[in-house]
């Protein structure tokens, strides 16, 4: 395994040399594709100095409490709509158009009638992070073994006891592989809210940057998202792992 | 004569799907305290039967009753043993015993130390906090069946239990089971492929067969229960055997 991590990092740092190199050759104007010596330097000098550290905490603020909130309607909504078949017909027309409109499109209307604060930024990372939760909650809970409802039936378990003790564990691994989907998505989501209509913000940033033409200030926000969005998902990864791998073969399944 | 325990009367079964009979006027007495193996081919209604029984599925016609009374859903006084062991991979081995008095009450340090107690004998000490993942196939039969005999149950309805076991770990197994009822002397109704372990487990074998399924055959294994691996080799019991067989491929 330590030899594939060492032959990434190779790969890694040979494309960068590449690229540096390129750019070198060819007198590639910084305007369109700065060297990654120099995107480093930006992004350290600016880290460094603090500049970003506003525009990071009020992406971060919009991704953490969108997704929370996404994470909350998407279980609430799954849970209740898996305990019923006429529910679900019910209301699958609607859950389904809340994901086929663009949300982009959306966040004019958003900014509209909340204003340019959190509130629409966070309404569109919680419309956009929702659905694979409610998705996968609704799987995860459906999908229970249905010897195993048998032996619940059979041990007279009440409906409380048996999505307590039966459906709710079954649907855990669904739902966390559906929250490593979401907390992706919610990054995009709040890029996409701040690239509408803020003055703060990575996505905020890019915009400004493309406005001033500092292409390594834009590479810098988005080397910034990325890392954001990696650290998400490995943590979503890290609870998954905590969750786990005391009952399944998920450690070893994972190497 | 000792009224029968369990009384399955003039049963029929349809299934919707093709409106095709499984099982026709179907009836058969059980008495407390016996063992009756059912034995028959794939398809001839025999998990139905079972399911009948512990009240997870209703007859079109007829009557099934436990002690004067029509089952109607699943009643406390019974246990249930799938095929397949069905354990919890969230629970232990502990926890997965224990789950039938979980559901129904506040667990106690007795029920614990019981469960302790039948998991012992039946070779699982070491194994008790352990995952099911990291557990045989046996060994979870094991705990399925310990599971199923915890809270002592009045009937025992097993649906091939050992179908997916090697023949050492089935023999094992036999043995164990046998000790196990021989305390609390359950109403087991034990549904096999295999004829041997019927012999080996049962007072009576039922043969069931056709379409819709019916009794062919019955037997009473004339040797007292429970049976020792021993009795295999003896020659009375294999002539038994031998002649049921014969009966059962004309």
């Amino acid at each position: 395994m330590k030899k594939i991590y060492l032959y990434s990092t190779l790969l890694f740092i040979f494309l960068l040399i590449m690229w540096e190199m390129i750019v070198k050759v060819k007198k590639i104007s910084p305007l369109i594709l700065p060297k990654p010596t120099k995107i480093a330097e930006n992004l350290f000098t600016l880290l460094q100095s603090g500049y970003f550290t506003p525009h990071i905490f009020t992406t971060l603020v919009e991704i953490i409490s969108g997704f929370f909130v996404g994470s909350l309607i998407g279980i609430g909504l799954g849970l209740l709509v898996a305990q019923s078949n006429t529910l679900r017909l019910v209301l699958k027309p609607y859950i389904i158009a809340t994901q086929a409109m663009p949300k982009v499109a959306l966040a004019p209307l958003l900014i509209l009638w909340f204003g340019y604060g959190y509130t629409p930024k966070i309404l569109i990372v919680a419309l956009i992070s929702f659905f694979p939760l409610f998705e996968s909650m609704i799987t995860g809970l459906l999908v229970v073994d249905k010897d195993r409802l048998a032996l619940f039936q059979l041990l007279k378990a009440s409906k409380w006891q048996t999505l307590w003790r039966l459906q709710l564990p079954t649907a855990i691994p669904y739902l966390l592989s559906g929250m490593r989907v979401a907390v992706v998505l919610s990054v995009v989501g709040a890029v996409v809210s701040e690239f509408i209509g803020a003055n703060k913000g990575l996505g905020a940033l890019i915009i400004v940057a493309q406005g001033m033409m500092d292409t390594p200030l834009l590479f810098s926000a988005f080397i910034l998202l990325t890392v954001i969005g990696i650290l998400l998902y490995a943590s979503i990864c890290t609870i998954e792992h905590l969750l786990l791998r005391k009952y399944t073969t998920y450690r070893r399944k994972k190497s | 004569m000792q009224a029968p325990y369990i009384q399955l009367k003039e049963i029929g079964l349809t299934y919707n799907k093709d409106q095709r009979d499984t099982i026709r006027q179907f009836s058969l007495d059980i008495k407390k305290g016996e063992f009756i193996s059912i034995v028959g081919k794939s398809g001839c209604g025999k998990t139905s039967l079972l399911q009948m029984v512990a009240g997870m599925q209703k007859p079109n016609s007829g009557l099934i009753t436990i002690g004067g009374h029509e089952v109607k859903e699943p009643v406390d006084e019974l246990s249930y043993v799938f095929q397949k062991p069905i354990l919890l991979e969230w629970k232990t081995i502990l926890e997965n015993v224990l789950l039938p008095l979980h559901l129904k009450r506040k667990l106690t340090k007795k029920d614990t130390n019981k469960a302790k107690e039948m998991l012992d004998r039946v070779g699982l000490t070491d194994s008790i906090h352990k995952f099911p993942y990291e557990c045989s196939g046996g060994m979870q039969s094991r705990v399925a069946i310990v599971r199923a005999l915890l809270d002592k149950p009045q009937i025992l309805l097993m649906d091939e239990p050992f179908s997916a076991l090697d023949s050492f770990t089935r023999d094992q197994l036999h043995v164990q089971l046998n000790e196990l009822i021989d305390t609390d002397k359950p109403t087991v109704l034990f549904v096999t492929h295999d004829l041997q372990e019927a012999f080996f487990l049962s007072d009576r074998i039922i043969l069931l067969g056709g379409e819709p399924g019916r009794i062919l055959q019955e037997y009473q294994v004339p040797f007292t229960r429970p049976r020792q691996k021993s009795i295999l080799f003896d020659q009375s019991f294999h002539n038994f055997q031998q002649d049921m067989n014969e009966r059962l491929q004309s």
